[in-house]
């Protein structure tokens, strides 16, 4: 995968709220591995739900994006799907970074 | 900077179990000037409620432990019209529906806009403007929908000219009110405003009405009339229903028209007239000229600039404001308390067809204020009285199509016009739901709420 850093302008008014929301998102990672070994498919598909609801209102379509689809998958138990999706998740997150305007 | 201090009076509950939500709610409704309490699930809600006293609940759908649904029963059992706006991260339809039925203000899809949230917040709380007049014009007309507010547009730019207007539209959608706003928003406002139903009056009776008669001009005529056009000199003549006008008549109309004179019954003077001629009818006059009923020249010289009054189906925006104002009128008149319609009776007043416009909404307003033993009008009683309201069997046809539409109208209105959500919720994809919204006229854009400046 590339290295190289994805920058999202943020509104300079949620400036507060955003490291709160990024360290959410990255337990979001940690939660959904633990749910793909358990094939905890409820709580895959919930997780994705509320990532869906909640990453393009803060700015991150991408997230928004990446929940809807693990929300998909979990309802049809495509394991290899959420697995290659939550990489992708963890690579987004890893290259992100925030630029407030 | 006014705009905040004059929201700070209106204090917002926002439930929801997920604590990035609540803390983005709370921060575009801090910023757009209103309080914000929160709460993390219904059951805080409920004991916040008692605490805060909000003026409005926004409340997740889907929760643990009390959902919003629950939340919303729970919170009308003490007040059945305290606003909620239900948000979801599903468009299920039958979710919405039910949510719409239970009585809640608007539901909201998630990812929610700032935008939508903010205005959709401002529209439930009534804090936008119902209309967009404001300089005086049509002050008397209540509606808040963009059909109206285009009439009205068309109508104020066309007010302080001599020119002649045509007002097409079905009975009862209140074509002389229009007439008059024109007439009152002209230099003419200070004459006379004269209205004239053309079907109403006798043919022979017609003529002298119009252009007046000399004493013993005809049988009965003991004393000289001057007729409509005469007392309106200086002002305004409406002539309704001139569709029904008969041929002998027109040709005589038309000369008056040319010539700006009129010539009384059993006169042989003529009295020049400055009178601004406004005409309408609920008749397809373009068919009834190619029919031979409707003079050709007589039709052109009468139709210089188009109007045309929109259904109250087509304006169902309007309904909401139109029934309070009903309500209000009813109240004052009989000396009684207002009285409100509950909010899933509303929504069926909403979805009505109304095949008898603005004139049949008011009888069913004063039906529902006279039988409503409460301060709340229910839904059964508004089913009650349009079942008791006289209407004429339609096709098939006519029935499905005018389902359909109120269909349609009714998932753009809980998606507030967003079309890849109302499709979603029609179980269609976007082409062919926009195919439906053209065959229906429907455009989503009158289904999103106004943005303040």
């Amino acid at each position: 995968m590339s290295q190289d850093k994805i920058i999202v302008h943020i509104d300079r008014d949620l400036e507060d709220l955003i490291p709160v929301f990024m360290e959410n998102r990255r337990k979001d990672v940690e939660n959904l591995k633990s749910a793909v070994i358990a094939s905890d498919y409820n709580t895959l598909k919930s997780i994705g739900h509320n990532l869906k609801g909640v990453g393009g209102g803060y700015g991150f379509a991408r997230i928004t994006d990446l929940g809807a689809d693990i929300e998909a998958a979990a309802k049809v138990n495509d394991i290899k799907t959420i697995t290659e999706l939550i990489d992708s998740y963890a690579d987004y997150l890893g290259r992100v970074e925030v630029v407030y305007q | 900077m006014a705009e905040t201090q004059t929201y700070r009076n209106y204090r917002v509950l926002i439930v929801d179990d997920d604590n990035d939500v609540l803390s983005l709610l709370s921060a575009w409704l801090t910023q757009a000037g209103f309080e914000v309490v929160t709460a993390k699930s219904g059951e805080d809600a409920i004991a916040k409620i008692a605490g805060t006293n909000p003026k409005l609940v926004i409340t997740d759908l889907y929760m643990d432990g009390m959902s919003g649904m629950q939340l919303l029963s729970e919170i009308h059992k003490n007040n059945p019209l305290f606003p909620v706006i239900m948000l979801s991260g599903q468009a299920q339809i039958p979710d919405a529906i039910k949510a719409t039925h239970l009585g809640c203000s608007a539901f909201l899809t998630k990812p929610v806009e700032r935008d939508d949230l903010v205005n959709q917040v401002k529209h439930v709380l009534r804090l936008t403007r119902d209309t967009e007049s404001d300089d005086g014009f049509a002050k008397n007309i209540v509606y808040r929908s963009k059909q109206m507010a285009d009439l009205l547009e068309s109508a104020r730019a066309v007010a302080d000219s001599n020119v002649t207007v045509y007002i097409s539209g079905a009975t009862g959608t209140g074509k002389e009110i229009i007439a008059k706003a024109i007439h009152e928003a002209s230099s003419r406002r200070d004459h006379p405003f004269i209205a004239v139903n053309c079907g109403a009056i006798p043919e022979q009776l017609l003529e002298s009405e119009l252009f007046g008669h000399e004493k013993g001009a005809f049988t009965g005529a003991n004393t000289r009339h001057e007729g409509l056009f005469q007392a309106a000199n200086g002002g305004t003549l409406f002539l309704d229903e001139i569709g029904d006008m008969p041929l002998s008549l027109q040709v005589k109309l038309l000369r008056v028209l040319q010539d700006l004179e009129v010539r009384p019954v059993g006169s042989v003077k003529t009295f020049p007239v400055n009178v601004r001629i406004i005409s309408a009818t609920h008749k397809d006059l373009d068919k009834a000229v190619k029919a031979g009923e409707f003079r050709v020249d007589l039709f052109y010289r009468l139709k210089v600039v188009p109007l045309h009054m929109p259904a109250l189906a087509e304006r169902c925006d309007d309904i909401p404001v139109l029934a309070e104002h009903f309500l209000e009128k009813y109240a004052k008149q009989n000396n009684k308390k207002k009285k409100h319609f509950a909010p899933d009776a509303m929504d069926y007043l909403i979805s009505s067809s109304w095949p008898g416009n603005i004139r049949q909404l008011i009888n069913v307003i004063d039906l529902c204020a006279t039988l409503c033993k409460t301060n709340t009008i229910s839904l059964s009683l508004v089913k009650t009285a349009l079942q008791d309201e006289p209407r004429e069997i339609q096709t098939l046809k006519q029935t499905k199509d005018a389902c359909e539409k109120n269909y349609l109208m009714s998932v753009l209105r809980i998606t507030s016009g967003h079309v890849a959500n109302a499709a979603h919720i029609a179980g269609r994809n976007r082409t062919e739901f926009y195919k439906l919204l053209g065959q229906h006229n429907l455009d989503p854009a009158q289904f999103r709420f106004k943005k303040e400046s």
